[in-house]
């Protein structure tokens, strides 16, 4: 199994009562809440931990976009990505991702994950969510409803974008371009392997099992929430006569560990509530736009209780800390105990790529080191060898663990 | 007697406003088009443009297979009137816009139903309680078909409204050419008062809010009656 360091990228400076006197952390936060000097140094300690991440023997490094927010300062990723590309060397440089329907015309995201490819020396995965409905459709106004379709659109345009060995002409419903001719073209061939960041859309499932795309499973409420949504995946697999191999599937999950069970309940008590109950205050009138989910999502979710339970635990913005250990949200303890329930985890749930959440909420430096530091020499050793017996295709040419890791060109 | 095409707002239609069945009562024939999406139908997928809404607003309404119309249009049906007006003017022989949409004021932006979740979002549309006919609209279907259909719905009126920006009618305004009346619910939060002036002409309904004809039926219903007897 691969082990990924997600970086969320909060700001860490939110008072403390921010979800009783703010609506919302996402799409109309107050901008006077954000401190430039404080974001410099935020910015500086979160691309520090990532490079960190590497040096802990992590295969992956992952970051994504989010717009008008506080709970995640990373409106462009690849800004990011291009400097963990220059100061690392060896691990994936994981884009989770491009919001395409928000590129106009959604080429460029095949020129700049193209160039992220080239100067990381082939180790890009490029990630393409549909995003939520607060960046897409509160924050950049796209019209929910032809969202999706604008997004698979864009997506044919990137690949044929990449592969292609001469100038053509795209002809699209949302985009047309006379000559479509991107310089670089990824190093990769035929491009960068391609993940699906999902909620648990439907249709979701359906698009990365037909195309072979990994789904990765970001949720911030833990493996055992997920569990409705992974099994939705894999009938989907099933039912497109591919194979189970873990790999095609990624999984988000807040993780803090300590020497001791006693330890890590008292060090990662406080960064969890802040992200669970600041980082993601968000107006609920703000979480699906009219069109934004799509009508067997929708009728799925209604019939869903779990999702309901969901739903209502992301409305109140009020959960305590032993809710969130006892369901799953984080996992928290020894070595042996974070291991345990990991290994217990994602044997279950058939998972190949194990995107770690280390830093969470208002977490210092010291302490994200800390618990990278220990996962990475105590934790992540033994979960690597998991799904041992499987190929995984999906995974960079050219970073730690490919095919052609350390074979000349990359 | 003579025909009159109604187009309605944004929550869709339940049934016949009690304005609009007086006018009904009065003795106009009154159409009404069914319209993909604002039916809460399975399967309704939303058009890629603006533009290709009026291709499924214009099949409908050549669907009723009568006219040509005094044309009344209420909230997102209002925006359709006006666009009729400009764009086919041969079908329309006067128009009434109850506070459309379509023109953008940033003095006047009002409050953003899609904002809210759905279950808030009717009460914003009126001055006074919910009328039940949309509490009660696709109860029928059950308790899990029903938000779909609700959903639906939202989708198609969200679509072609998002995001509540300007959707040129300022410029094309002046192109309309029929007899007109304008009418504004004085607490129309959604779609403010200020915003009547950008229309010009426009009467004001005292105590309505958006969805004027059923907060004050009687005003809104005589206002259309005696311009619709003067045609």
């Amino acid at each position: 199994m691969k082990m990924m360091w997600f970086h969320l990228m909060p700001y860490p400076d939110l008072p403390e009562n921010f979800n009783k006197e703010n609506r919302s952390v996402w799409v109309d936060i107050d901008p006077a809440l954000f401190d430039p000097e404080v974001m410099a140094d935020t910015y500086d300690n979160y691309i520090g931990q990532l490079v960190f991440a590497e040096d802990c023997g992590f295969d992956g490094i992952c970051v994504n976009e989010h717009h008008n927010n506080g709970y995640g300062l990373m409106p462009s990723p690849n800004l990011i990505a291009s400097i963990l590309a220059s100061k690392t060397s060896r691990a994936a440089i994981t884009v989770l991702g491009n919001s395409v329907a928000l590129y106009n015309p959604p080429v460029r995201i095949a020129e700049e994950f193209a160039m992220l490819d080239v100067m990381s020396r082939g180790r890009l995965v490029a990630g393409f969510p549909v995003g939520t409905s607060m960046d897409t459709c509160y924050s950049y106004s796209e019209n929910p409803g032809t969202l999706r379709q604008k997004y698979a659109e864009g997506i044919d345009l990137i690949r044929q974008a990449w592969s292609a060995e001469k100038v053509f002409a795209f002809n699209g419903k949302f985009t047309q371009l006379r000559t479509v001719n991107p310089v670089p073209r990824p190093m990769q061939k035929p491009g960068p392997p391609i993940w699906i960041p999902g909620g648990g859309s439907v249709e979701t499932w359906d698009y990365c099992a037909q195309n072979d795309f990994v789904y990765g499973a970001l949720t911030y409420y833990g493996y055992k929430q997920v569990r409705e949504t992974v099994g939705g995946f894999w009938d989907r697999v099933d039912a497109n006569g591919k194979d189970r191999n873990p790999h095609r599937l990624a999984l988000t999950q807040f993780i803090g560990v300590a020497d001791t069970d006693a330890e890590a309940q008292k060090l990662y008590r406080e960064p969890a509530e802040y992200f669970f109950n600041r980082s993601l205050h968000v107006h609920p009138g703000y979480t699906d736009a009219p069109g934004y989910t799509t009508e067997a999502s929708t009728r799925a979710k209604y019939k869903s209780q779990v999702r309901a339970t969901v739903r209502a635990k992301q409305a109140n913005h009020d959960l305590i800390w032993e809710e969130m250990v006892d369901n799953g949200y984080v996992v928290i303890g020894s070595p042996d105990t974070v291991r345990e329930t990991l290994e217990a985890a994602c044997t279950e749930l058939n998972v190949g790529h194990l995107c770690t959440m280390l830093q969470f909420g208002n977490m210092s430096d010291e302490l994200t080191r800390y618990n990278t530091q220990m996962f990475g020499d105590k934790v992540a050793p033994a979960l690597k060898t998991l799904h041992a017996e499987w190929d995984d295709p999906w995974w960079p040419q050219y970073a730690v663990g490919g095919t052609h890791y350390g074979k000349g060109r990359g | 007697m003579a025909d009159v095409l109604y187009l309605f707002g944004i929550y869709g239609h339940p049934e016949l406003s009690p304005a609009m069945k007086a006018v009904e009562a009065a003795g106009f024939n009154v159409h009404v088009p069914s319209v993909p999406g604002f039916d809460g139908k399975a399967g309704f997928t939303a058009p890629e443009q603006y533009l290709d809404w009026y291709t499924i607003w214009w099949d409908a309404i050549d669907a009723l297979g009568s006219g040509p119309y005094h044309v009344v249009g209420a909230s997102l049906g209002g925006m359709v009137a006006a666009e009729l007006a400009i764009l086919r003017p041969e079908i329309v022989r006067s128009v009434s816009l109850l506070a459309p949409f379509g023109i953008f004021d940033a003095s006047n932006p009002g409050h953003d139903i899609y904002a809210e979740v759905s279950a808030k979002r009717p009460p914003y549309l009126f001055a006074k309680d919910v009328p039940d006919a949309f509490t009660n609209r696709f109860a029928d279907l059950g308790p899990e078909e029903f938000p779909v259909s609700r959903y639906l719905c939202d989708t198609a009126a969200a679509n072609m409204l998002w995001p509540f920006g300007e959707r040129g009618l300022s410029k094309r305004l002046h192109r309309i050419t029929q007899p007109r009346l304008t009418l504004w619910g004085e607490l129309d939060v959604v779609s403010p008062v200020g915003l009547a002036q950008k229309w010009g002409g426009a009467q004001v309904i005292a105590g309505a809010g958006h969805l004027m004809e059923w907060d004050a039926p009687e005003e809104v219903g005589g206002k259309l009656l005696e311009f619709l007897a003067a045609r």
